[in-house]
């Protein structure tokens, strides 16, 4: 196991190699500047622009001064925000979004977990259809579209809970959490639901079955392990995915997130900004995978080498 | 598990006349195929059928609700709002059908063979899985229509692109688990070649989750379309797409709440077809349920 | 319009979501604005997030916002005149031939810090906005200045040889190279803002861009607060300088900036009272307020133009006639009251009317039939054999319904089928600077309170021209304009260059903007102003009367 983590480790560091390379000219090539404005700025003003932040140099020269600054931990400025660093942009947006990220997952589990597994009990019968219409809500409701009927609801009909914010009214955690939340529940449920009737009927549930087990027994000890496999897969991704796609919930909730760093650097084109957080965001993707990849091993001991 | 499903496995005609006649008994599988075709047949018909033309404005009517004249009301600047849902249903249909194909095509290619021949070429084919989903993919995005200019086809292979990688990452995932056991290697024994084993038998078996997750990667894709579009890719005002009548419907939706819930429940009630069409068909086509 | 209809639909889901809200649910009734009210806070909402507070540095509005709370300049301007008011200077001279401006710092002008602000902070600040490697984005306008365009430039070092200088601590002198009458009128725009040497260079060069001094924890000002918190896209906290010349009349303790980005999420924020003031109202629910809530709404025509770009040498558009027909097919009245019906004003000139002073008397003339004579004649009756053409935009929402409008009024009252482009941001300024388009949407905002600020925009490959057009008398109008200190004949030459614009059309208004934001009843002492300026210090919190129950 832990030549399987260190392999792993080390297969990261060419992985983000190529992410940083391909990042580095990708957003040099795309067009428009960080310094091109409604207003043109004028040429000479350009021109000390690009001085100071080096990038009249050629290319492969910034592309390795940039690398060197990056092993000594340092990200660089962030061009749009002058004072501010790329490092400290990520330190302060970071906990936010990981702190949402968590809330919306957890939620998306306990309630696309539970679904899943009642609907894959009961097959074609309304405890089926029900449940799975109700997850089947949070896909046919974006979060771009569920988040203002939430805040339209319960900040401004009820008057129940505050409309935006993030620690700064109590409550204000609920209406992201939710919204941000529910599309990754429906896609649990589904996942569930497919994932545990591949499992159910299989031979040793059906012996187990056959045994006279009950079914909560057959479902926790023996089914859940194997069923919940593609729920995992698809979890690794899907977290890492989560903290870069709560971007339109930070928007909306105005909540001081990295999901908002993340693409608006992108439309600033701040190189540096762009880099970081891509940095940042594939090492974040190498732990999820590998945590997921982890889970499923010991989730699934067919997987360990031996035959089972 | 037994040789004798790998054989019924292997003989196709039987499977899929089997799955058919399991299909036409689920009825919510039913009423969402006809639904499905349904749409699919206005939206074909479309330009012959649509009450007025997808651009007309009448910028002095503005937005007003349902009536006699425009049946699903009409938008601000006066436009017929179900000619703009059907010919958004072409757009979206379209993009939703080919796009998830593109994605399921290689998704599903690419998680079986990195998860049956494991390894060295696993790791170095999920690595390059990783090194896709890091890209900041609206530079991505912008690169193309700069390079390429906007075109439809490139639209499909923006979303392919993207939409394949978790595809990849969920059969594999199942493929790892499969490869073990009894029936690959009877096979194996057999003497059949890689790609007969990954075609014939991992595939077939891992059609569950590969089917729930082709449900769930066509609403993601419709809505993407609307997301590629705000970057100059894709379709152009004034064509619509659902994507882009819903995401315009959320802004108004307290003064003209018929601009959001008249394409949603279109959107809904296609994306429940499809799920129940879904399930259907990974029920009819479950090789074991045919035992029970 | 009732949300009924919604609501119902809506209402169904509420079951399943109240029970596990009711736990969490609001402990206290009073909303953020009603506890502001109480504790003398004011709730602002304040577009993107700022770049930086740096005067010298930043160029949007948003970060104006603040600096107008955290900065003074030598002058101000009333809030309902918009005349220049002595600020930092308590008194200025004017030489007989109107190039040198001889101003008075008051005795008790003060740092936030409590040190005495002097004439010679006022040098260096100037000096410092005139730094080449700095970057200042509006070095230019200090180009009046004598020496000024060549130290900036590079081409002198010796900063003493510039135009400003400090005659004694209390003291201050500038030397113009022309006698431009609205050289006041650029003394109150950000960039003229002062900066305090010592804080600057405590955290870096002179100048050096980003360094840490505009941090709460060492900001050191002169306006009428200080910063107390900044966290980047959450919040920016400005609170009461005690050290201003002016505190005894500065009523509100502390103000709470939020960058909300999205016009949708600012307005419920507002409805929700978590706001006293918007930075903008949503373009559906301006009618809204205005029918049911006038009292909230604050608007007012605005210094700013919203026009659409020719690229001059394109194949078709190269023709003034081709050009004259799609601005003379456009229906300006149907876009401003049909489409983006809130406040703004059909334009049929650059430059917007300011009320005092200059009005454009040229005017594009709203007439179809004869925009297909012009069309008929350039060789193209009825649209036939027109190249195709393409109008690109940015991705707004409100700028594609103002081009699928257009679009219309071309396709039906000339047969001109236009093609719509929308374009992510930087793509599109990309393609506007390299001449990539045919015709582009544009827009500018007047810096200070003078046709100049329109106009200089066109001249001869002027860095925000990017139409390729230019025109020799037109040079020369802007240029005279520039040197004269006659007022009257510098207005003959803006209206004569207004002129030029309308008949050689490089460019088509469209709309003169309005200025917009919801205000909390309780926020008093706001006028509505061309120029949408609000200097804080004149704000005040007053809880209604009852209300409080």
């Amino acid at each position: 196991m832990t030549k399987f983590i260190f392999s792993r480790v080390a297969q990261a560091v060419p992985v983000i190699f190529i992410v940083i390379t391909l990042t580095f000219f990708m957003v040099r090539a795309a067009p428009g500047g960080p310094f091109d404005a409604d207003r043109a700025a004028p040429p000479e003003v350009i021109a000390a622009l690009n001085a100071k932040y080096n990038l009249d140099a050629p290319l492969y020269e910034q592309f390795f001064s940039y690398l060197g600054d990056m092993l000594h931990g340092d990200l660089g400025p962030s061009f749009k925000y002058p004072g501010r660093s790329v490092n400290e942009m990520i330190a302060g947006g970071f906990p936010v979004t990981l702190e949402l990220a968590t809330y919306a997952i957890l939620l998306a589990m306990l309630i696309g977990i539970p679904i899943g597994i009642v609907a894959a009990l009961n097959t074609n019968t309304a405890k089926d259809y029900l449940p799975m219409s109700f997850a089947m809500l949070g896909i046919c409701l974006p979060s771009f579209v569920l988040g203002p009927m939430l805040i339209l609801i319960f900040g401004i009909w009820l008057e129940m809970l505050p409309v935006s914010g993030w620690g700064q009214t109590p409550g204000d955690k609920i209406l992201p959490a939710i919204t941000l939340g529910s599309t990754y529940a429906a896609y649990i449920a589904r996942i569930t639901r497919g994932g545990m009737l591949e499992i159910l009927s299989q031979d040793y549930i059906r012996t187990a079955r056959a045994k006279g087990l009950s079914t909560p027994r057959i479902v926790i000890v023996h089914a859940l392990r194997g069923g919940i496999t593609p729920v995992i897969s698809f979890l690794g991704p899907a977290i890492a995915g989560l903290i870069a796609g709560s971007f339109v919930v930070e928007s909306i909730f105005q909540i001081p997130g990295l999901g908002r760093f993340y693409i608006q650097a992108a439309f600033n084109r701040d190189y540096t900004m762009v880099l970081g957080t891509t940095i940042f965001f594939s090492v974040l993707i190498v732990i999820f995978n590998l945590l997921a990849d982890l889970l499923l091993v010991w989730l699934n001991p067919r997987l360990r080498g031996g035959k089972s | 598990m037994s040789t004798a499903e790998t054989v019924q496995v292997e003989s196709g005609s039987s499977l899929w006349h089997d799955a058919g006649v399991r299909l036409r008994k689920n009825k919510m599988a039913m009423l969402g195929l006809i639904f499905l075709v349904f749409i699919a047949v206005v939206a074909l018909l479309t330009p012959w059928i649509a009450p007025y033309s997808y651009e007309a404005q009448d910028l002095y009517l503005g937005a007003t609700p349902p009536s006699a004249e425009h049946w699903l009301g009409t938008d601000t600047l006066g436009r017929d709002q179900l000619t703009r849902l059907m010919y958004g249903s072409r757009v979206s249909l379209m993009v939703g059908l080919v796009a998830t194909t593109v994605a399921l095509l290689i998704g599903v290619l690419w998680g079986t063979t990195a998860g049956y021949l494991g390894g060295k070429t696993d790791s170095v084919m999920m690595r390059i899985v990783d090194v896709l989903y890091a890209l900041p993919f609206a530079i991505f995005i912008v690169l193309l229509t700069v390079i390429f200019g906007r075109s439809m086809l490139l639209l499909f292979i923006a979303i392919g692109a993207v939409e394949w990688l978790t595809m990849a990452r969920i059969i594999r995932g199942q493929v790892l688990g499969l490869r073990r056991q009894e029936f690959v290697e009877a096979a194996i024994s057999i003497g059949l070649t890689r790609w007969q084993i990954i075609t014939r038998h991992l595939i077939p078996n891992a059609l569950g989750p590969i089917i729930v997750y082709t449900t769930l990667t066509i609403p993601s894709v419709i809505l993407l379309e609307s997301f590629l579009s705000f970057l100059g890719l894709g379709v152009q005002a004034p064509m619509s797409s659902w994507g882009s009548l819903i995401s315009n419907g959320v802004e108004t939706m307290e003064e003209y709440p018929w601009l959001l819930v008249y394409p949603g429940l279109t959107l809904s009630i296609t994306l429940f077809s499809l799920n129940f069409l879904g399930d259907g068909l990974r029920d009819a086509l479950d090789p074991k349920a045919s035992k029970d | 319009m009732t949300p009924t209809y919604f609501k119902r639909i809506s209402l169904l889901l509420i079951p399943f979501l109240t029970l596990g809200l009711m736990a969490c649910s609001k402990g206290d009734s009073k909303s953020q604005v009603e506890l502001g009210n109480e504790q003398s806070i004011l709730h602002l909402g304040n577009g993107t997030e700022i770049s930086d507070v740096d005067p010298h540095i930043t160029t949007g509005m948003p970060e104006y916002h603040i600096q107008m709370a955290l900065f003074e300049g030598l002058v101000a301007k009333d809030p309902k005149t918009l005349e220049i008011i002595p600020a930092v200077a308590e008194s200025w001279t004017v030489s007989e031939d109107g190039t040198t401006y001889t101003f008075k710092i008051r005795d008790n002008a003060k740092w936030s810090d409590g040190d005495a602000l002097t004439a010679q902070d006022f040098v260096y600040s100037y000096h410092r906005a005139m730094m080449p490697a700095l970057g200042n984005q509006y070095a230019y306008s200090l180009y009046i200045l004598e020496n000024a365009e060549a130290f900036h430039k590079g081409e002198i070092s010796d900063f003493s040889q510039v135009g400003i200088h400090a005659i004694d601590d209390k003291t201050l002198e500038f030397k113009l190279i022309a006698p431009v009458p609205y050289f006041l009128k650029l003394l109150d725009h950000h960039s003229m803002f002062p900066v305090q040497q010592k804080t600057v260079e405590k955290f870096g060069a002179m100048d050096e861009r980003g360094t840490k001094w505009t941090r709460a924890e060492n900001f050191v000002g002169n306006g009428a607060y200080t910063i107390k918190e900044w966290t980047p896209n959450k919040i920016f906290i400005a609170e009461k300088n005690p050290n201003y010349w002016d505190a005894d009349n500065v009523s509100i303790q502390q103000i709470y900036f939020y960058p909300v980005e999205l016009a949708t999420t600012e307005e419920r924020m507002f409805r929700a009272g978590q706001l006293h003031m918007t930075n903008d109202v949503p373009l559906e629910k301006f009618a809204e307020y205005k029918t049911d809530a006038p009292d909230m709404l604050y608007t007012a025509p605005y210094y700013g133009t919203y026009f659409y770009r020719f690229n001059t040498e394109n194949e078709a558009l190269k023709d003034v006639r081709v050009r004259k027909a799609l601005a003379m097919a456009l229906d300006r009245k149907a876009i401003t009251e049909r489409v983006t019906k809130s406040g703004e004003v059909p334009a049929y000139a650059l430059t917007p009317p300011d009320d005092y002073g200059y009005k454009a008397l040229a005017a594009i003339e709203y007439n179809p039939e004869k925009a297909r004579e012009l069309l008929a004649e350039a060789g193209y009756p009825g649209g036939e054999g027109i190249p195709a053409l393409e109008l690109m935009y940015n991705t707004l929402e409100s700028h594609k319904k103002i081009a699928l409008a257009v679009q219309q009024m071309w396709k039906t009252e000339l047969g001109v089928d236009v093609t719509l482009q929308n374009q992510e941001w930087k793509v599109y300024l990309d393609r506007e600077r390299t001449g990539n388009f045919q015709i582009s949407r544009a827009a500018w905002i007047g810096d200070y309170l003078d046709p100049s600020t329109f106009l200089e925009m066109f001249v001869t490959d002027g860095g925000n021209n990017k139409t390729n057009w230019g025109n020799a008398r037109y040079d020369e109008l802007i240029n005279m304009a520039a040197n004269t200190g006659d007022l009257d004949k510098r207005f003959e030459y803006f209206q004569e260059a207004d002129q030029i614009l309308v008949d050689e059309v490089p460019i088509i208004p469209v709309y003169y903007y309005a200025s917009k934001h919801l205000v909390h009843p309780s926020l008093k002492g706001i006028n509505t102003n061309v120029m949408d300026y609000k200097p804080y210090k004149y704000m005040t919190l007053v809880p209604e009367s009852g209300a409080a129950e």
